[in-house]
């Protein structure tokens, strides 16, 4: 009896050890040859110009950064109802720029034609600025969250941010509101040290802190000197949505739109150093941008889960004139409503520790800038 | 010599020609009641011609009144109808009587091969020859049962020795078998049951009711045979009789016997990843098969994802699989027909059976609880699985963590009020229950009670009433503090039917009514913790009738060809209470395009569909080896499986025909072509398919099925059409049998609004299949078994580049379905053991040794795309079954 024993034993224990193989595994697909496309992320609007069209190549599924690979000295020519209105003029690599001297205007229509270096020539599908109702009021709630770590939990909680908004009177209601949120951050860049492993760390400020190193005692690494103003003392972070919200009629009750979520505000002491500002806009679509920005959130939605909804092509809105190439993306036109609040620290319901202020150059953290955005009070 | 020959040729046409006059003469009754040979005698001297015969022959032999008016040759051509007498014209003056002893010989070979393979002959005598009414054949008829279980034994092949007919035994076990007058054999077989051999001098009709034997120790010979006698004669195309015997020795994974996975290994069946949930037939999805279990439909045939089939191989007592020809009985699915029966209790004693496994346990006992009268049967199977879920470890999950659990188990009491009366209740209950990742657990559970009386209504007239209740449902329940809730579905079904079978002669009609009521409950969120911040959604629940009428006749145009003509008029209807979406005319049925909604009262109606399916399955035997089949079948399929996953997901949704979702309708034509070769060795079969639907369901990209109301405005619907071959070789007989197929196919779907309303491969389209299958006899007892399966990958949409907008990056996906994942194929090898084949034994043991996938193909159970730390999503797949398994299991049977 035993002897069965012992033999069940080792071949359960057989099967657990080979079935303890990796039985998740990345697969390749043998793609074709070309493997890019082109890219375009343009808009026009009733706001104010320029406008700006962005032009670059697709990235390689296996590629190790997301930097646009930028396709330089293309024509592109802003039609208004049909007619030539304005050439882009290419202001980076890349990256296309009216002039200023057309504004977009409800219920004219708008198409760019594209001419590649070589020759190709695409053009957007004409789009017609439709009016767009307005965010009434921007609500958020707080939520308790936790993220497992290896062999923990922390705290992960967040500002739910829900928006209010009118509909306009057409049957066809296709919106987006846009997320946007902001925060201040101060920083101390003249501190910053630079750690080369092995060496002792020693004083480094960026030249935008305003301070140099000036001889000091010995042992010192020298002394602080100012010398002009610090550029990169306070800054403001962006924080962008990772996925688009659209309208979508279920939500529609008297014409308002009522209660959707449009992002998260992560509630730390540095998000709420002071303040958090949030920016929605609210902007009229066509079918094809609404459908685009809805497979592009489809898409985002389902990332990661083993009974995931297929996703499918998201071509959007421009098509080849004189070859075959694909060109993706979209070249839209809108008309915007913004609004803005504020949440403030006093809001979050409990005590936020300390902020730790960086000894960084605050220009240096990503979606930063120097320049307070315009409605920061 | 040539010259002699074509001499003797003249001489013999010139003789036919000739020998009308002589055997011209009429009958006038003065022949009555003398032997034939003097009345000869007078003849050759009234016409001058002369008869040469043996006296003892044909002294057995007298024209009675019937005869009178006949001629001669008309009343001779009578007489010898059904014996071994025939004559010829040696001369135009002189006629010889002969003796043929092949039939003779033939039946006597039967005999002998009977008696040689210790088969258990018995003679049967219906008249006697002076009595014989000689001008019509004469009919045997009766029924066929298990002997231990007195369940009907539906497609029991029986053959006539000299004249290599089949016949089969229709839904309750009857036959009737039409012969010339005299002797022959029948030969009566069926699936893992003993042949019996009747050896009948029939000269009047008669009646033989037959109880078969379970094979105590399996001839190897005897299922596949009678399979395939079955296939050349049965009219229709595309239907398979299923051996549990069989699938209990075919290597399983982990030991585990699985009807689905058999199913699955058919010609012109595919699955779409290893463990999948159901099969796709015929480029058909996954819902298209009507999955019947005692005539109510099963909408989760799967345990543990696709893992392992809801059925217990123990409980079930035979199994019907039809892809093409599908007779008017059936209907309500669009590809195919799937008819599981439960087995009986046992009306003499009790006895039971039941199988260990590394996975699952199941256990079967079944016994009179009045004996002759009352049988129960119960049957249960559970897992102890959690070890395997938890030794899987991948770098996508932690599966640690994760339980999974199911039972399922059935009660079957039947009680025989008399010979021509049984009334038979069935119960069958299973529960799943699996938290693979995260905190959701997955439960649902199928629950079915149905009751069925069979009844003789008279010689010619069967009827069946059933009438039963089934319900499928889920649950997702989601512990997460802050979001904690629970998601259910349910799907109540009530059925009611009639079936009546009509049989006189070669005349037979089948007929009957079947109604459907649906109740389904497409969606309840609830929050279940005061904290959690989840909003309580109910979607209304939906309600609709389904009703149909069928008949059909078999017409036996000449005793080669033989049609079954059917007609099935379904009728559906959605009612309220309810409510419907109303979008702005002429424009997209779009969320933003909504402009009011209706809202219906209780019963009254919403949408109706009514149907006509015309069904047709026609046989035409070109020799007794040879067939040449036809099947044309319309069906419209009315519920909807609404899936948008990669994988079939146990949240899949049902949906209703209704306002916006037609009916789907399928037209399928199939041919084929049947063949046997070397006295059955050998058997061939070649099937070619065209099938088209009309209102086939794809999802949009991006589409969210799960709790919405507005479900019209994520699905489309579409034209889908496939086509392919089926061949398929099998070696009957021998140490060494087996079978291959192989199948081209193609499935394709054109639905505006989806792929730019291009053409684009269905997920199932999987053109080259291949399965081999094979059973060495080692000894008496022991087998070495095994299949090889080959598919082509099934189509996917995967990304192909990574573009930036706005801020943000998102993936730019190929067209729908324009890519393949990596080809199927596996090898699975077992050693199978049976126990001693005394007929008075205590019990029964059988061990199979088994090797899953032998050479450790990594096969694709379900393809994901996971976001890199870029957010670039990175296509994996998921194999649940990545290396060999070694398995044992060990079933027993005690008597």
């Amino acid at each position: 009896m035993k002897k069965h024993r012992a033999f069940f034993v080792s071949l359960t224990w057989l099967i657990v050890f080979l079935l303890t193989d990796a039985c998740v595994e990345k697969i390749d697909f043998d793609l074709p040859g070309a493997r890019f496309q082109y890219v375009v992320d343009g808009l026009i609007s009733d706001q104010s110009t320029p406008y700006q069209v962005k032009i670059s190549k697709s990235l390689s599924l296996e590629a190790d950064s997301i930097v646009n690979s930028p396709v330089s000295n293309a024509l592109i020519t802003l039609f208004e109802d049909q007619k030539p209105v304005e050439v882009f003029f290419e202001e980076s690599a890349g990256l296309y720029t009216t002039k200023g001297t057309t504004r977009g205007k409800v219920g004219r229509s708008y198409f760019i034609t594209i001419q590649t270096e070589d020759g190709k020539k695409f053009q957007s599908e004409p789009e017609t600025i439709k009016e767009v109702g307005e965010v009434k009021a921007i609500n958020y709630e707080f939520e308790a969250r936790k993220t497992k770590i290896v062999a923990d939990e922390i705290d992960s909680n967040v500002f739910n941010i829900f928006i209010d908004a009118s509909a306009t009177d057409s049957p066809e209601n296709y919106v987006r509101w846009r997320y946007t949120g902001n925060y201040k951050m101060d920083t101390q860049p003249e501190l910053h040290l630079t750690w080369t492993p092995p060496y002792t760390p020693y004083k480094n400020p960026p030249p935008c802190s305003g301070y140099k190193i000036g001889p000091g005692p010995p042992g010192s690494g020298g002394l602080l000197v100012k010398i002009g103003e610090c550029t990169c003392c306070t800054c403001w972070i962006y924080q962008y949505e990772t996925m688009p919200t659209v309208s979508n009629g279920q939500l529609i009750v008297n014409g308002q739109f009522r209660n959707i979520k449009v992002g998260e505000v992560p509630i730390n002491s540095t998000s709420f150093y002071e303040k958090f500002m949030i920016t929605v806009e609210q902007m009229s679509l066509s079918k094809d941008a609404y459908d685009f920005f809805k497979l592009i959130r489809a898409q985002k939605e389902s990332a990661s889960s083993l009974f995931q909804p297929q996703t499918g092509e998201i071509k959007g809105n421009l098509r080849p004139i004189n070859n075959e190439d694909l060109m993706i993306g979209l070249f839209w036109a809108t008309s915007i409503k913004r609004k803005h609040t504020f949440i403030n620290r006093s809001d979050v319901p409990y005590n936020l520790p300390a902020t730790d202020i960086p000894a960084d150059a605050c220009t240096d953290f990503r979606n930063s800038t120097n320049v307070k955005p315009a409605f920061w009070e | 010599m040539f010259k002699s020959l074509l001499l003797f040729f003249l001489i013999l046409a010139g003789c036919t020609l000739q020998a009308q006059p002589v055997l011209e003469i009429q009958l006038d009754g003065s022949e009555q009641g003398k032997p034939l040979p003097v009345f000869l005698k007078e003849v050759e001297q009234k016409v001058g011609v002369r008869f040469y015969f043996r006296t003892e022959w044909l002294e057995q032999f007298f024209f009675d009144d019937s005869y009178r008016g006949k001629t001669l040759k008309q009343a001779l051509e009578k007489v010898f109808q059904g014996t071994d007498l025939s004559y010829f014209f040696m001369s135009p003056l002189q006629v010889v009587i002969i003796k043929d002893f092949s039939q003779s010989a033939l039946r006597a070979n039967v005999l002998e091969t009977a008696i040689r393979q210790r088969k258990k002959i018995i003679p049967y005598t219906f008249g006697d020859l002076k009595k014989s009414v000689n001008d019509r054949l004469v009919v045997i008829s009766g029924r066929v049962v298990d002997a231990k279980t007195k369940e009907p034994l539906i497609n029991a092949a029986i053959a006539v020795s000299d004249n290599s007919k089949v016949f089969i035994t229709d839904e309750l076990g009857n036959y009737r078998v039409s012969l010339v007058p005299g002797a022959h054999v029948l030969t009566f077989s069926f699936a893992d049951h003993e042949d019996r051999v009747i050896d009948l001098i029939a000269y009047a009709d008669g009646k033989i009711n037959l109880e078969m034997d379970d094979i105590p120790i399996l001839l190897e010979e005897v299922v596949v045979q009678d399979r395939e006698a079955r296939e050349i004669t049965t009219n229709r195309i595309g239907q398979v009789q299923m051996s549990m015997k069989e699938l209990k020795r075919a290597p399983a994974m982990l030991g585990e016997v699985d009807l689905v996975k058999q199913v699955q290994t058919l010609a012109g069946v595919t699955t779409v990843g290893e463990a999948a949930s159901g099969f796709n037939v015929r480029g058909g999805s996954v819902d298209q098969n009507l999955i019947l279990y005692d005539g109510m439909p099963v909408f989760n045939s799967a345990h543990v994802f696709g893992f392992f089939s809801a059925f217990n191989s123990e409980a079930i007592r035979d199994v019907s699989f039809y892809r093409g020809g599908i007779p008017a009985e059936f209907g309500g699915r669009a590809s195919s027909v799937l008819d599981i029966k439960s087995k009986d209790g046992n009306y003499k004693r009790w006895n039971g059976s039941g199988g260990i496994g590394m996975l699952t346990s199941n256990l079967m006992l079944n016994g009179p609880l009045v004996k002759d009268k009352t049988s129960l049967a119960a049957s249960f199977r559970s897992t102890y699985s959690n070890w395997l879920i938890h030794s899987v470890k991948t770098n996508y999950a932690d599966l640690s963590k994760s339980n999974v659990s199911f039972y399922d188990g059935t009660l079957k009491l039947a009680h025989l009020y008399s010979q021509k009366t049984k009334l038979s209740l069935t119960g069958y209950a299973s529960k799943d229950a699996f938290r693979l990742l995260g905190d959701s657990t997955y439960q649902w559970t199928n629950l079915q009670l149905s009751a069925q009386v069979d009844h003789q209504l008279s010689e010619k007239l069967a009827a069946e009433f059933a009438a039963g209740v089934s319900s499928y449902g889920y649950n997702v329940v989601n512990a997460d503090f802050a979001t904690a809730s629970e998601l259910s579905y349910r799907i109540t079904t009530t059925l009611a039917k009639a079936g009546f079978h009509f049989q006189e002669g070669n005349k037979k009609i089948n007929f009957g009514w079947q109604l459907l009521h649906y109740q389904f409950d497409p969606g309840i969120l609830k929050p279940n913790s005061p904290i959690s911040n989840a909003k309580s959604i109910s979607m209304d629940k939906q309600y609709s009738i389904e009703s149909a009428f069928h008949a059909s006749k078999d017409w036996l145009v000449n005793k080669n060809i033989l049609v079954e003509g059917g007609l099935r008029l379904p009728i559906f209807v959605s009612f309220g209470p309810g409510s419907v979406n109303i979008y702005k005319e002429g424009g997209s049925i779009e969320t933003t395009n909504q402009i009011n909604t209706l809202t219906y009262k209780t019963a009254e109606p919403i949408k109706s569909y009514v149907g006509l399916e015309p069904r047709l399955s026609a046989r035409w035997l070109l020799s007794a080896t040879q067939s040449f089949k036809l099947g044309y079948n319309r069906m419209y399929q009315f519920l909807h499986l609404v899936t948008n996953t990669t994988a079939v997901t146990p949240v899949d949704i049902w949906q209703p025909s209704g306002y916006y979702f037609k009916p789907q309708i399928a037209d399928q034509v199939s041919v084929g072509y049947f063949a046997d070769y070397k006295e059955k060795k050998y058997g061939l079969s070649t099937e070619v398919f065209y099938k088209t639907i009309q209102n086939v369901l794809d999802f949009k990209d991006g589409a969210q099925l799960i709790l919405n109301t507005h479900l019209e405005t994520d699905l489309r619907q579409g034209a889908s059409r496939s086509y392919g071959i089926e061949t398929s070789l099998t070696k009957n007989t021998g140490r060494i049998t087996g079978s291959l197929n192989y199948t081209y196919s193609r499935s394709f779907r054109t639905i505006p609004g989806i792929n730019s309303g291009n053409q684009y491969a269905s997920n199932f389209d999987q053109p080259h299949v291949v399965n081999l299958a094979w059973k060495y006899s080692l000894g008496r007892r022991i087998f070495f078994t095994g299949n090889f399966t080959y598919h082509s990958g099934r189509p996917v949409t995967i990304p192909l580049s990574v573009f930036t907008y706005e801020n943000n990056s998102a993936a730019y996906f190929s067209e729908r379905n324009q890519y393949r994942i990596a080809d199927y194929h596996r090898l699975d090898v077992a050693l199978v053991i049976e126990g001693n084949s005394k007929r008075k034994k205590k019990g029964e043991s059988t061990w199979v040794f088994s090797v899953y996938n032998v050479y450790g193909r990594k096969n694709p159970y379900a393809i994901f795309f996971k976001n890199s730390a870029l957010g670039i999503p990175q296509p994996y797949q998921l194999s649940i079954i990545g290396t060999l398994l070694p398995s044992v299991s060990y079933n027993f049977k005690f008597l």
